[in-house]
């Protein structure tokens, strides 16, 4: 039977009438720990137009988190901020290539992550299932609230104009940028590609592939907390996320895609809350969602709104 | 023009031939686990360790197709032979038991055995990689070199895989980055190779026209080491797809980047020519789905099985 069009799809997500009162919860929990921010200069990573910096901050439940943080050598006022969101199996990147744009550019590393997993490794695969029984254990809890802390890192900061702070990322780090952008109103710009953490219970069904296959296989070994499973999911899905989302942001997303399936992306961003909002959609591209093309389209986009 | 530090070097067999040597001195030890939350149906999981050169412990996800006509309610693997997928990680922390994207029903009809090499995730004590970093930890010394010990890893992957009775040993695949080549040079018992190379073919002039990593970090560790350009240089010549795709009996399909990219077809022709074993020379399209598709297919055809394994979404 031919596939519904991507755009057409109609999601089982249900959004919880207390999702807001959640994050507004977390949020608290999170603001209350002190960042206690440290930055380390590293020579080795910079270079003559860029200088690297080994950041750590600390999130919620007091877990020390990593990043990288580049600056371009010449700057003469306050720069823009750009948070850079990873994917899911991947090393947050050194985000030298933003910082030689005219951005202050921070790759977070969330909780699990190399450099941040001393006080939590859930490993992978496993993250995406660690914990998934309760919204208030949920992986994804702390790993989105490392995410925004890595926007209060770039409010401190003094070379950085706090009213021009965007977010990116791929994949994982598409979700990332979604969950980020609504809740946190100081972004001002956002691209997500081929968002994940979007339809949850909706990718389980339509794809086979892994990372979404790990809550299949936690379903096949607990039948018993489907229920709780998709309760518990409903609070951290960009689908009930997006109408927080008040920023402009694009949203790419490859038709062919068995990572993160086009069906989901698209029902997020027909809940993304703004008129300022635009997607594209690209036939015969998969995960990588023609980022060759479109990275030219973010770069753009950022420079518009952010005016590194 | 070859220059001095990408010449193959005089020594370049009997520095592999030794590091082989140095493995099989090394009892292999394997220890078999099943994996119930990995297991389905359809295939049953298992986490391997094994013993490679240091010596060192290092991992692998394998999965094993369960008997179609077995009965469903045991967990009894099937009794093959079934084709082979080695799949050999990419540059990062993580290997994942079947590729990000790719249809986990692969294990319906072939065993899987990917490795995670020393320094990845599993393979992590007491050696944990940086990335980046691990792409010059140890090179201004082809002895010390860290790769040196990932090839022996994958090599012994290989090694273990061949033990499997459930193998059928002339339908053996490596596929993944650099490393499935350079794996398939050192083990003639791969009969077909799948790779893209990114890293490991002339990597000084590479790494000099890129500031992306992880190239980047051999730029990063001159800038600060100049001095050690030679020696860094000359270690990197001992791991350079152009002296091992000689030895590569596999029947190969290399996936070359999209025209002026560092490693475009035209880039990478030398390179094909000079495997032994044919090989079809692929230009990306920059499309994950149409590369996949085409290596799936690839591998259908050489596997001699009637479907490739494809995810929903790749299927027309």
């Amino acid at each position: 039977m031919p596939r519904i069009p991507a755009d057409q799809y109609v999601s089982q997500v249900r959004k919880p009438d207390d999702i807001d009162q959640f994050w507004e919860d977390v949020l608290a929990a999170t603001a209350r720990i002190p960042l206690a921010p440290e930055s380390r200069y590293d020579p080795l990573r910079s270079s003559a137009d860029v200088e690297v910096h080994e950041i750590f901050f600390t999130s919620l439940d007091d877990v020390r988190i990593a990043g990288w943080y580049a600056l371009p050598r010449e700057r003469s006022g306050p720069l823009p901020g750009l948070l850079q969101v990873p994917g899911y199996n991947m090393e947050p990147p050194v985000p030298k290539p933003w910082a030689r744009k005219g951005y202050a550019a921070l790759s977070v590393a969330p909780r699990g992550k190399l450099r941040s997993n001393r006080q939590f490794n859930p490993g992978y695969p496993g993250l995406l299932t660690y914990g998934i029984v309760d919204r208030n254990t949920y992986s994804y809890r702390g790993f989105y609230m490392d995410a925004c802390r890595g926007v209060d890192f770039l409010i401190g900061r003094d070379e950085v104009d706090a009213h021009r702070i965007g977010v990116t990322g791929h994949s994982q780090g598409g979700g990332l940028t979604v969950s980020t952008a609504a809740l946190r109103p100081e972004i001002k710009a956002a691209a997500a590609g081929a968002p994940y953490l979007c339809g949850y219970i909706d990718a389980i069904e339509l794809t086979d592939a892994y990372p979404y296959q790990e809550i299949n296989d936690y379903l096949r070994q607990n039948p018993h907390r489907r229920q709780q499973v998709t309760d518990t999911l409903a609070y951290f899905d960009g689908i009930n996320l997006a109408h927080r989302i008040n920023c402009p942001i694009i949203v790419s997303v490859g038709l062919q895609d068995s990572t993160c399936p086009p069906e989901t992306g698209y029902a997020m961003f027909n809940a993304i809350a703004t008129p300022h909002k635009q997607i594209y959609g690209y036939d015969g591209h998969g995960h990588d969602a023609n980022n060759h093309h479109h990275a030219a389209i973010i770069d753009q986009f950022m420079a518009q709104h952010l005016q590194p | 023009m070859t220059t001095p530090s990408s010449a193959m070097p005089s020594d370049f067999n009997a520095y592999w031939q030794q590091t082989l040597q140095e493995l099989a001195r090394l009892p292999a030890a394997p220890e078999v686990a099943e994996l119930p939350l990995r297991s389905t149906d359809f295939a049953t999981a298992y986490g391997v360790r094994l013993t490679s050169i240091g010596p060192y412990r290092i991992f692998g996800y394998l999965s094993i197709p369960k008997d179609a006509d077995a009965d469903a309610d045991t967990d009894a693997a099937g009794a093959g032979p079934f084709p082979a997928r080695y799949y050999l990680p990419r540059y990062g922390s993580v290997a994942d038991l079947v590729p990000q994207g790719q249809a986990n029903g692969q294990r319906r009809q072939h065993v899987t055995f990917a490795v995670c090499v020393r320094g990845q995730r599993l393979a992590d004590q007491p050696y944990a990689a940086a990335f980046p970093g691990l792409l010059t930890d140890g090179i201004d010394d082809p002895q010390s070199y860290i790769y040196r010990g990932i090839l022996a890893d994958c090599r012994r992957g290989l090694e273990y895989l061949l033990t499997r009775p459930e193998v059928d040993p002339t339908r053996i695949a490596a596929i993944g980055p650099d490393l499935a080549l350079a794996t398939a040079a050192l083990s003639p018992e791969i009969t077909h190779a799948v790779c893209t190379p990114a890293i490991f073919c002339n990597t000084p002039e590479l790494a000099a026209r890129t500031t992306a990593y992880p190239l980047e970090e051999i730029n990063d560790y001159l800038r600060q080491h100049p001095e050690r350009q030679d020696a860094a240089h000359r270690t990197l010549s001992y791991f350079d797809l152009r002296w091992f795709a000689p030895q590569v009996a596999a029947s190969t399909l290399l996936i070359a980047g999209a025209d002026g990219a560092p490693l475009d077809a035209a880039a990478l022709e030398p390179l094909a020519q000079s495997i032994p074993g044919g090989c079809e020379l692929h230009k990306s399209e920059h499309s994950g789905f149409k590369d996949g598709v085409h290596s799936e297919q690839w591998l259908t055809r050489q596997f001699g099985l009637p479907e490739p394994s494809l995810p929903p979404h790749w299927q027309q």
